[in-house]
């Protein structure tokens, strides 16, 4: 078989292959690419097609006639090319009419020209045959017109492939086979071009480049089919990133090195009340409010005020800097994350905690006041008396836990502090001592230099009240041990008491209560509430015969830099102030003696 | 208790070598026959018989022409049954599973046919690639409601009376008269209409027939056809009308000496065939086997002509 015969034969399966692939992609629009690739493939099969009639002419003319035919092919394909890796990559909002109508300017000029050669000689200034071996091929020497298509036809490959290189080494190994296959069948029929276009190939005259086209049908087949190309597109990428931009709830703005407003989102435009087009491209200072108190990276320590339409609006601004691939600042995104709602939170948590702290403290005090002096007279009423200042004592103990558990959630906004694990046991060891003199409290071995958050004073304070409050077992005792394992507290505190109710235990491992199901008081919510805020977990299990097994599991923390609070302050804090039952301060009067409703 | 779906057959070791042989001979028998009818493959093997017939009649030397019109048949009737495969639910369900069970595996094929046929049309030179061409994009008129971006919308040929099951005749007898013709580089002669003219009304008669078992999903999918339109009986008196035209085309070419006795008398076999089939329409209930026969005429042509030829 003779070379030009072998020729022939790449050539016809290059127009299989091509037109297989062609029809294989045809059957998946509308996805992202799908028509360009049919374009591209068709128009890669209609060069072949009309090169394999060109080696078959027998004469100059329906040599030149075929060769001058194939230019539809040859000036679809840059063009479709293009397209498709638009679309592919998601950036089809270049795909519109007008910029494809732009793109064929001068592919349908190349093919005018093309079909108007006899009268000009803008594409080709010569054409011949010339003999090789026992045929003759058709030479032809281009015009200046075909430099221009050729450069325009590298041109659309070269920006056809910069978003595709993009993906050479995307993380989704599919979208990294599918640009691989596509380059290569890119690269294959243009390598093979510029050889011809160097006087490299061994026929003279005889572009090869339609039977590198086998190449890129074998790539592209291989793509649509091993790699799911067009089954699975990276298409959505560019457009999701964009719109969870647009469409995030705290605005943000994009300020360049420079401080000019480069871009924002929807909630920006609203939060200033302005649009987009007017305030992109001006200086950041013009357009952002109190943009010098904003830090050049990180977060504001104050809320920033915004006045708009709706009255005025309270953010908390973050600063992200935005970096390019050498890691120098471009620049910086502000976003600002509104606490309108977080402050009225916050608000109504302080008049709560203040009910809590003084308000019914002093109504207790004088309920209790009260039923002293009442005791105090001999009588009946004695024990009517004495259930009162019980009932008083109680709604003051609830008052105190609620508002323990009010502060728990406010070290929520706070930094976390941290204090010493043995220094906070031996404190709850000694106040339980006070408290319950009854009960045994016996401490294991306890680590020392470890430190955990706060917020876990608290907890331990009612888990060992919550063990030693109702124990009436003739021997009762309460045990605590704790233990350290990588970077975490395990704090374990065992009874001999009556234990928690099995209904109690699921309302809390459920975390919710209803009308019907609920748990006796407020301490062990206090308890599940303050672990979870310092990141760890708590479980309740039964201790046989009689009482129960709290394990809590914390993560210990690094000192912080402050000192830790003098104990006695923090033993307050712990506990709360002295029992409204060690009070003893009679009423003057009967009218309340808090003055700050 | 449940029962399986699936029955399995108790085996006492008593079967014999070779009964399972004609089992398994049997199962695989089943699914290659299945294969072959419901994915068009038959219909490729028909085409090329035709075309063999036509290179007979009109003394043609072999070429690639028969093969690539095996492909381009195939291609065009799997498509058309992929596309079709909702409304087939009604008129041949079996096909219509069949098709939506290997929809991939037929795309591919069908693809890959149609990519071959264009590529060895291309060795016949720029009018076999024409007219290769041509049934793919009469299937695409034929079968689609849409024309790439042309932004005009046609009506399916498929819905028009008489010029659907026309359209289809034509685009066939082109393809059967002409392809071997322009692989050979020979040109029109009174034969070649001849034969053009006695396809164009055979393919007629294929097309029109199985439209009598597809009333009921024509008439849902609003395509216009004989048996919709003149009824059962109808249709049968058109299609006799058919026929006979057919043969009165055949003494004519004997009678002017286009055509040698011969081919006369296996044209005329096929013929009488044919009406012996449309004769059933209105008698029978089963049009898929009558679609079936009816397009089988051109093994017994093809082997008739052979035998008369060669002997």
């Amino acid at each position: 078989m003779s070379a030009l015969s072998q020729l022939y034969v790449v050539v016809l399966a290059t127009v299989g292959i091509g037109l297989t692939a062609a029809l294989l992609a045809w059957r998946e629009r509308p996805e992202p690419g799908a028509t360009p690739l049919v374009v591209m493939l068709v128009g890669q099969s209609w060069w072949s097609i009309f090169f394999a009639f060109e080696l078959q002419a027998p004469t100059l003319a329906a040599k030149m006639f075929w060769s001058d035919v194939q230019w539809v092919g040859v000036v679809a394909i840059p063009v479709a090319w293009v397209l498709f890796a638009m679309e592919y990559t998601g950036r089809d909002q270049y795909v519109r009419t007008k910029y494809v109508a732009a793109l064929s300017v001068v592919p349908a000029l190349t093919v005018v020209f093309a079909a108007t050669g006899d009268y000009h000689d803008l594409l080709y200034t010569g054409s011949e045959l010339t003999q090789q071996g026992n045929v003759e091929v058709l030479r032809r020497n281009g015009g200046p017109w075909y430099w221009v298509s050729a450069g325009y036809t590298y041109l659309l490959g070269l920006i056809g492939s910069v978003p595709l290189l993009g993906y050479v080494r995307s993380e989704t190994s599919q979208f990294r086979g599918q640009s691989v296959a596509l380059l290569v069948g890119t690269v294959a029929p243009w390598a093979s071009n510029v050889l011809f276009l160097y006087g490299a190939v061994p026929i003279p005259g005889l572009d090869p480049t339609p039977v590198a086209f086998a190449v890129s049908g074998v790539a592209y087949l291989g793509a649509l089919t091993r790699f799911r190309l067009l089954g699975t597109s990276p298409a959505p990428n560019r457009r999701a990133r964009r719109l969870v931009f647009e469409r995030m709830q705290d605005a943000a703005v994009v300020v360049d090195s420079h401080d000019y407003v480069v871009d924002m989102n929807e909630s920006a435009t609203e939060m200033l009340g302005t649009s987009a087009r007017s305030a992109l491209g001006r200086p950041a200072g013009d357009v952002l409010p109190k943009y010098d108190y904003v830090p050049s990276v990180g977060t504001t320590s104050e809320y920033v005020t915004v006045d708009g339409r709706n009255g005025q609006r309270h953010y908390d601004v973050t600063v992200t800097e935005v970096s390019d691939f050498h890691g120098r600042n471009v620049g910086r995104v502000i976003s600002y994350h509104n606490v309108d709602e977080h402050l009225r939170h916050q608000q109504r948590l302080e008049v709560l905690n203040r009910v809590l702290r003084h308000n019914i403290r002093n109504e207790t005090n004088v309920i209790y006041g009260y039923a002293d002096l009442v005791a105090d007279e001999e009588g009946p009423a004695t024990d009517r008396a004495r259930i009162i200042k019980e009932r008083a004592i109680a709604i003051a103990d609830m008052g105190e836990k609620a508002r323990q558990i009010v502060d728990t959630f406010e070290q929520l906004r706070k930094e976390t502090r941290t204090v010493s694990l043995r220094n906070l046991v031996e404190r709850t060891v000694v106040d339980a001592n006070e408290r319950f003199p009854r009960v045994e409290v016996r401490v294991g071995a306890l680590p020392t230099d470890v430190r955990v958050n706060a917020v876990l004073g608290p907890a331990l304070e009612n888990l060992v009240e919550n063990a030693a409050e109702h124990n009436t077992e003739p021997d009762p005792y309460v045990e605590l041990d704790a233990t350290v394992s990588d970077g975490w507290v395990r704090l374990v505190v065992t009874d001999n008491g009556p234990g928690i109710e099995r209904h109690e235990r699921a309302v809390l491992e459920r975390g919710t209560e209803t009308a019907l199901e609920h748990g006796s008081g407020l301490g062990l919510w206090l308890v599940t509430w303050a672990v979870g805020i310092a990141d760890g977990t708590v479980e309740f299990e039964e201790n046989g015969p009689s009482g129960s097994v709290v394990t809590v599991e914390a993560p210990t923390l690094p000192a912080d830099e402050e000192t830790e609070e003098p104990a006695e302050t923090a033993e307050n804090e712990q506990t709360g102030t002295e029992s409204v039952g060690e009070m003893d301060t009679p009423p003057n009067s009967g009218e309340s003696t808090t003055g700050d409703d | 208790m449940n029962e399986s779906p699936h029955q399995s057959v108790e085996t006492d070791g008593t079967a014999t070598w070779g009964e399972e042989v004609v089992e398994q001979m049997t199962v695989y028998g089943e699914r290659a026959g299945d294969a072959l009818l419901y994915s068009s493959a038959y219909l490729a093997v028909i085409a090329a018989v035709e075309l063999a017939i036509v290179m007979m009649l009109l003394g043609i030397q072999s070429n690639p022409a028969p093969v690539v019109v095996a492909f381009v048949t195939f291609s065009v009737y799997a498509y058309d049954r992929l596309v079709d495969v909702e409304t087939d639910e009604i008129s041949n369900p079996r096909q219509a599973a069949f098709i939506r069970r290997h929809r991939d595996i037929l795309y591919l094929m069908a693809s890959v046919c149609y990519g071959l046929a264009v590529a060895l049309s291309v060795l016949g030179g720029p009018f076999a690639l024409a007219i290769t061409l041509l049934p793919g994009m009469f299937g695409v008129l034929y079968a689609s409601d849409w024309v790439p971006n042309v932004g005009v919308r046609f009506a399916r040929f498929k819905d028009v009376l008489v010029v659907n099951t026309a359209v289809v005749a034509f685009a066939w007898a082109v393809t059967l008269t002409f392809l071997p013709l322009a692989f050979a580089g020979e040109s029109f002669t009174p034969a070649t209409g001849i034969v053009f003219c006695y396809f164009f009304l055979r393919s007629f008669v294929d097309t029109e027939l199985p439209n009598v078992g597809d009333v009921e999903s024509d008439r849902a999918s609003d395509v216009s056809t004989l048996p919709l339109t003149l009824g059962i009986r109808g249709t049968r008196y058109a299609l006799y009308g058919v026929d006979l035209a057919s043969l009165g085309l055949v003494v004519y070419a004997v009678d002017a000496g286009v055509l040698p006795l011969s081919a006369a008398v296996a044209l005329g076999l096929g013929i009488l065939y044919s009406l012996s089939l449309v004769s059933r329409i209105g008698r029978t209930e089963d049009y898929e086997v009558l679609s079936l026969a009816s397009e089988c005429e051109y093994l017994l042509v093809g082997v008739v002509l052979g035998v008369l030829v060669f002997i």
